[in-house]
């Protein structure tokens, strides 16, 4: 079951492209694309781009370079998207959010830099694992793309937690996947790019791979498709427990401002 | 291969946070972490912030003992604003769950409140670490003093939040006044 172009195998490739292909067109159908463009797009590019791949990868008149230069063409072209998705992302969430906006961008700026820095400098201790060249850089920009990925919705999101900022149900599904997505293929592609795999290795780590893409397509659809309980951005209605806690809150509050109106 | 560990913790670390992250929001929707608001001290705030009492006590003390002190103060002072910083954070959610009201007076109010709290966390967190570096080389301890000024700013939007959302409180603290 756990061999390349088994049923599972082919399943894990084309499946959750489909489903990316079918939330893109509901996200159209229910007029949610209109606030979220970018992604809107990138579901489109980053499916029929992998659905290009897995075509080369079964057509036996693509020779194997011209597979190669294919997935080079949809990495690039998906991970460009991508960085604008989550920059797209970022700023929905810091719109609200006036007095802590600026901070964030050269936040996130100024760690994206240093991220890429640091993904180059460990792309280039990186052996390879390929004498071609096509094949060990294709797999070493994934490496530097999940690394500074990773790194940069990290960094979001402990932004977010440190400044108690109210995250969207879109915006921080979206996120999400990226960020599980970006921890499976990272420790994957690091493992292929750097400790020589075994043949059979290097096929359980394409499951891996196509597993995470799986997941990461489900939790979009859960948080794009299915309507939220309660609003996020405007989390508490009145219900009792909340108004009680809240009027709590502001009675300590006005007991401190009490105080120091008398001194 | 030791590059392949590096990354594959660095992986795993990362998803153990990102989970973190997505399970306290699910635990702060619920209101099981409410955090409370500390009371400060405004006025022993003050005293640590102002600039008179850190020329009194330099012109008093021998320098070595001037520092010590005045890195005593620099600590008491991150207490302070550690608390105010907290306090932010909490007023901030406060806001956001005023949003909701149907009033358009709240909802501004509300607002204000969180733009408020947010520069004084943003503020706070600068201020926090002027001190830990000039725990170094006390001087003055006037890092603190506009983190003190947001603050006292906070109390205006926060008591104009509890006016409007509940009339009974802040009508004590005009007879108060």
């Amino acid at each position: 079951m756990l061999q390349a172009h088994s049923l599972l195998w082919n399943y894990l490739w084309v499946g959750p492209n489909l489903l990316l292909l079918v939330l893109a067109w509901l996200l159209w159908h229910r007029k949610i694309y209109r606030r979220i463009p970018v992604f809107f797009v990138f579901a489109i590019v980053s499916a029929l781009g992998d659905i290009a791949v897995f075509v080369a990868d079964v057509t036996p008149s693509v020779s194997p370079v011209n597979f190669w230069r294919v997935d080079w063409a949809y990495l690039l072209t998906e991970n460009l998207v991508k960085f604008v998705v989550i920059g797209e992302v970022f700023s929905q969430v810091l719109k609200p959010y006036p007095s802590v906006s600026h901070l964030g961008r050269i936040v996130v700026s100024g760690v994206g830099a240093v991220l890429v820095v640091l993904a180059l400098l460990v792309a280039a201790f990186s052996p390879g694992d390929s004498s071609v060249h096509l094949i060990s850089g294709a797999h070493l920009l994934e490496q530097i793309v999940f690394t500074v990925e990773l790194g940069l919705i990290l960094v979001i999101f402990l932004f977010g937690a440190y400044f108690h900022l109210a995250w969207d149900r879109l915006s921080f599904g979206i996120l999400l996947g990226f960020g599980i997505s970006s921890c499976g293929h990272l420790a994957g592609w690091a493992i292929s790019a750097n400790a020589a795999p075994s043949p059979h290795g290097r096929v359980l780590l394409d499951f891996l791979d196509m597993a995470t893409h799986h997941i990461c397509v489900l939790i979009w659809c859960y948080f794009l498709l299915i309507p939220k309980r309660t609003s996020i951005a405007r989390p508490l209605s009145a219900s009792g427990d909340a108004v009680e806690s809240h009027k709590e809150h502001l009675e300590v509050w006005n007991q401190e401002l009490e105080r120091l109106l008398h001194q | 291969m030791t590059l392949a560990i590096i990354l594959v913790v660095g992986a795993a670390l990362g998803l153990i946070l990102i989970l973190g992250v997505t399970v306290s929001r699910g635990l702060q929707r619920a209101g099981r972490d409410r955090q409370q608001i500390q009371p400060i001290d405004v006025e022993a705030f003050r005293n640590l912030v102002d600039a008179a009492e850190d020329e009194y006590l330099r012109r008093r003390l021998p320098a070595s003992e001037f520092r010590r002190v005045q890195r005593e103060r620099l600590r008491a002072t991150a207490a302070y604003i550690q608390v105010a910083g907290r306090n932010a954070a909490v007023l901030a959610v406060i806001g956001q769950e005023a949003l909701a009201s149907g009033n358009a007076a709240t909802a501004e109010a509300a607002r204000q409140l969180i733009d408020n709290a947010l520069l004084l966390r943003r503020n706070a967190s600068f201020a926090l670490l002027r001190i830990y570096l000039a725990l170094a080389w006390p001087r003055s301890n006037r890092t603190a003093s506009g983190v003190l000024r947001g603050y006292e700013r906070l109390n205006g939007c926060a008591m104009l939040l509890g006016r409007l959302q509940n009339p009974a409180v802040p009508v004590r603290i005009a007879a108060g006044i």
